[in-house]
């Protein structure tokens, strides 16, 4: 019982939070609220027993990637944008219509779908059984999915090194880059003095 | 007393929901990719519900894939947006109109 309480206070947090999300006008309001969105969801995979993915969730998503969303947002000065329209006029009413209705269709699916518990799923003293679920996740991890683990390596390594070669200093003059840029706007050379 | 699957399904499309509205709403780039990495969260909400439901962990491992994904989006991501904001001083994608689509 304890564990369905915790699990609907959690569950309206990030709801809140995610509706915080996409609602601030300020970018960074906009990101802390995304953080408290991913902190209740850590917490969601705690009440699920899931402890490892609790921690990489905070690690990973808390931690690394809102800090590099951070970083850039430090890096562009956005505060001109912040007087600008920031919702599409018309599309936003639309929006409004549509996503309710789409839930609705969601939860009405999953309500009547009829669902077979074919076991118990996975209680504490299954995970005791097992050695935990950390040491639980890593044999099913290493056992069943070397593969694609070590291919997840391999599109970190590409992800950075494209990363790295996007968002570098062009130091030489691009023409193919260049052919594309607006003709009023800044020029190149004084654009690379700024950033 | 365990949680019922429908929960975390309710839950999870209520986040992808909202995550769609965001990258349909908003005009910043910068607000676009957050709602994409919380569709992505919503998914993640799935997999560990199915993942209990089913009393097997594989589950919990195609979480940590997808997290991995999400870093190098992230990443990609983001340098696409330094690159375009280097190249046209905004971020308002609607602005973003080159290719004439």
């Amino acid at each position: 019982m304890a564990e369905k309480i915790l699990f609907i206070i959690f569950g309206v947090l990030a709801i809140g939070g995610a509706l915080m999300t996409i609602t601030r006008k300020n970018v960074i309001h906009g990101l802390i609220a995304l953080v408290f969105t991913f902190i209740n969801v850590a917490m969601i995979y705690l009440v699920t027993q899931a402890y490892f993915l609790a921690v990489a969730q905070i690690l990973v998503y808390a931690g690394a990637i809102l800090v590099l969303f951070t970083f850039v947002i430090m890096f562009l000065d956005l505060r001109e944008f912040r007087e600008m329209e920031q919702f599409y006029p018309w599309q936003k009413y639309l929006v409004a219509i549509l996503a309710p209705i789409a839930l609705a269709e969601f939860i009405a699916v999953v309500v009547t779908a009829s669902w077979i518990p074919t076991q118990q799923g996975i209680t504490p003293e299954m995970l005791a059984e097992i050695g935990g679920n950390t040491w639980g996740v890593g044999v099913s991890l290493f056992e069943n999915m070397l593969l694609p683990f070590e291919v997840a390596s391999l599109i970190l390594v590409a992800a950075m090194v494209g990363a790295v070669i996007m968002a570098r200093k062009e130091t030489t003059p691009n023409v193919a880059l260049r052919a594309w840029a607006p003709a009023d706007g800044p020029q190149p050379g004084q654009l690379e003095q700024e950033v | 007393m365990q949680i019922p699957i429908e929960w975390y399904l309710i839950l999870s499309s209520a986040l992808f929901i909202i995550g769609a509205a965001g990258v349909l709403l908003r005009r910043n780039l910068f607000i676009i990719l957050l709602s994409v990495e919380l569709m992505m969260n919503a998914v993640n909400i799935n997999l560990v519900g199915f993942s209990r439901f089913h009393e097997t962990l594989i589950g919990q491992n195609f979480v940590l894939f997808t997290m991995a994904v999400a870093a190098a989006e992230a990443a990609v991501g983001l340098a696409i947006v330094t690159a375009l904001y280097r190249n046209k001083r905004t971020l308002m994608i609607d602005l973003f109109n080159t290719m004439k689509g």
